[in-house]
């Protein structure tokens, strides 16, 4: 009954504070919440944590304010040689899984949990937002989803009753996977990387959605405004940006952000189908430019036949409530 | 988001590249006792110094620090009057008698490096209320460090700028110490964008040793602040490969730690990129480095030439 904890002490924090209207997520209200994830975990008999170390130290600095009688018993760092990027994610994911953890839970953006699911598409994710456009990681108080995730670390509650399978992207170059996505893959004509966010809808040419609502935020909410894709549908949207446009879309793909997109024909995308992308430039995954194609690669993105297993707070607790887990009858 | 043109790019290359070779010389020099005073070295850090400047104009102004020689020369600062200046020559910016933390040039901007702590915030307010006042669309930069991060005069001037919605970028260069404290050791809170909000003022972090992300992020900023909607903080984690000043033994951290950073030299990174993307040959670099390299060369020729100051400059230039 081991959790992973996976607290990314930079996310909330890239330009998308100058360019639109992010807030700014303090280090300090991320350890404010592992507080809480830590006691929801011990009320859920939860025994043992293991956490990536980070520059902050958030969780280090968690367990200075948390009696020990409001926590797991036993809470250890991951050791390994941290780099101080997104890599750190990465690595602490595969040790976790390496490690028998049961969950892991991630505290960042969609960014923060794509790499926790690039270092292990096998342990179900609990993603709590405290990035900047969160359409993976959810909103909810962090006492209920470390409650949630300890009742199915523990096996209080079986794990299939707990989670759902979220479909997920993955980029090919060449024929072999070198990617995934959580939620989106955007086409930008762009050289470099730079600093990582999407914010100019000119410069993008495509766009592949794993998921999208009406009312989602980021560049899924454009594929929002044409159909819905629930993230557990099997289906995806694909989006032609660039050739001449049969209809315009206006959404917010960042905070206090709207855009008009010029839609030329979109797709429904199923699992395992290839879509091609179509130029070279730098693939934005889950709202960060991230992969540099060249000329001479070739490149396409699909819905994984696989996703990754996703805990469903509600869905847990509810199922706990069924099962009485927390209410017992006196008399 | 970016629009970048070859020479432009080529340009910051030249510059990241101009600031390693200069900085290198005044260490060369400094050790073999040719260099009076202090210097605190630039090298490690001059993608944070490059990318900013790179998204200002020459009206555009800026503040420095103590650790100012990158500054001023991505700003546009005269390699050889620098190179003369610290080495304490009459040909010098301040004909010698300044040195390394007094270096200015008003007509392009730097309105000085600064040797006191935290001093160059409340200049840089000053310098984009006249901006603001004159309506010229210009903008000030203020460099600070993490040490200066916790003065009172720069956290003044933070919330000064924001409260006039001056058009002003703060520019941290958070290296990790101030003198030999890590900041992990003297700091509630390391991350000193989360500081912004506490001025009502957008504040990023971006990774200080990736000069296309601080030209991203300053260009944004820049931009903002040209438009009239108030100052941006803009926090660069990056490390300073040389000790506080020269001479400094270092004891306060570790060779590993060092090496990693090294690691992460801005300079061959960008390179590759460049390479990478096509939008350079190595030996279109080859030659930018060779230039420039050429014209450090050149640059302390210039300063070994230059007579010092004699007894009847000593009184000259002061004013009170």
């Amino acid at each position: 009954m081991k959790v992973g904890l996976i607290a990314n002490p930079a996310s909330g924090k890239d330009i998308r504070r100058i360019v639109a209207h992010g807030s700014v997520f303090d280090n300090q209200e991320k350890v404010r919440m592992v507080r809480r994830i830590l006691t929801g975990l011990r009320e859920a008999g939860v025994e043992e944590v293991l956490f990536m170390p980070d520059s902050y130290a958030i969780v280090e600095r968690a367990l200075l304010d948390l009696p020990a009688d409001r926590r797991p018993p036993s809470i250890e760092p991951l050791v390994y040689w941290q780099h101080n990027t997104q890599e750190d994610t990465v690595r602490a994911a595969e040790l976790l899984e390496e490690a028998g953890a049961a969950v892991m839970i991630v505290l960042g953006g969609d960014g923060t949990a794509r790499a926790a699911c690039r270092g292990s598409r096998n342990l179900p994710i609990l993603a709590l937002s405290t990035g900047t456009n969160n359409v993976f990681p959810v909103m909810t108080e962090a006492t209920v989803a470390g409650l949630a995730a300890g009742i199915l670390a523990s096996g209080a509650l079986p794990m299939d009753k707990g989670c759902y399978e979220a479909d997920i992207l993955e980029i090919l170059v060449n024929g072999e996977v070198r990617d995934l996505a959580l939620v989106d893959v955007a086409v930008a004509r762009e050289a470099f990387v730079g600093s990582r966010a999407v914010w100019d809808m000119d410069r993008i040419s495509a766009l592949f959605l794993a998921r999208c609502k009406a009312d989602s935020i980021g560049l899924s909410a454009i594929g929002g405004q044409i159909v819905h894709c629930a993230p557990d549908s099997g289906t995806g949207l694909a989006l032609d940006l660039q050739g001449p446009a049969q209809r315009t879309v206006r959404a917010a793909i960042a905070p206090g952000l709207f855009v008009s997109a010029g839609i030329a024909s979109h797709s429904i995308m199923h699992k395992g189908e290839t879509f091609a992308v179509e130029q070279s430039g730098v693939l934005a995954l889950d709202g960060e430019r991230d992969l540099v194609l060249h000329k001479k690669d070739t490149a396409c993105v699909r819905l994984a036949l696989r996703g990754v297993q996703v805990v469903d707070v509600p869905k847990t607790l509810e199922a706990a409530r069924t099962r009485t887990l927390f209410a017992r009858q006196i008399g | 988001m970016m629009q970048t043109d070859k020479t432009v790019l080529l340009d910051m290359f030249r510059t990241m590249n101009k600031i390693r070779f200069f900085e290198s010389e005044v260490q060369k020099f400094f050790a073999a006792g040719q260099i009076p005073g202090f210097v605190h070295l630039y090298l490690g850090e001059e993608a944070v110094a490059t990318g900013v400047c790179a998204a200002l104009g020459k009206s555009d102004m800026i503040t420095s620090t103590h650790r100012g020689h990158g500054h001023c020369l991505a700003k546009g600062g005269d390699l050889n009057l620098m190179m003369a200046e610290i080495f304490g020559r009459l040909d010098g910016y301040c004909k010698g008698k300044g040195g390394s933390m007094h270096i200015a040039d008003f007509n392009i901007g730097i309105l000085g490096a600064n040797g006191i702590v935290g001093g160059g915030g409340p200049l840089s307010v000053g310098a984009a209320l006249s901006c603001q006042y004159k309506g010229n669309k210009d903008v000030a930069v203020c460099f600070f460090g993490d040490g200066a991060s916790n003065q009172g005069t720069t956290q003044e001037s933070l919330n000064l700028a924001s409260a006039w919605k001056l058009p002003l970028v703060f520019v941290n260069e958070n290296n990790g110490y101030a003198i030999s404290l890590a900041q992990r050791k003297a700091m509630a809170v390391t991350d000193i964008a989360d500081r912004a909000a506490a001025y009502d003022m957008p504040g990023v972090v971006v990774d200080g040793n990736d000069v296309l992300a601080v030209y991203e992020a300053a260009q944004q900023a820049v931009e903002r602040a040209r438009e009239g909607q108030g100052p941006s903080l803009i926090e660069c984690k990056t490390y300073r490969w040389r000790g506080h000043f020269e001479g400094d033994a270092c004891v306060y951290r570790s060779e590993e730690e060092l090496a990693e950073w090294k690691a992460k030299d801005p300079i061959p990174r960008f390179a590759r990129q460049l390479v990478d993307r096509e939008v350079a040959t190595q030996a279109e670099l080859d030659a930018i480095t060779n230039e420039v390299a050429e014209a450090v060369a050149a640059a302390v020729r210039f300063a070994e030439q230059s007579p010092y100051p004699s007894e009847e400059h000593l009184v000259e230039d002061v004013y009170a």
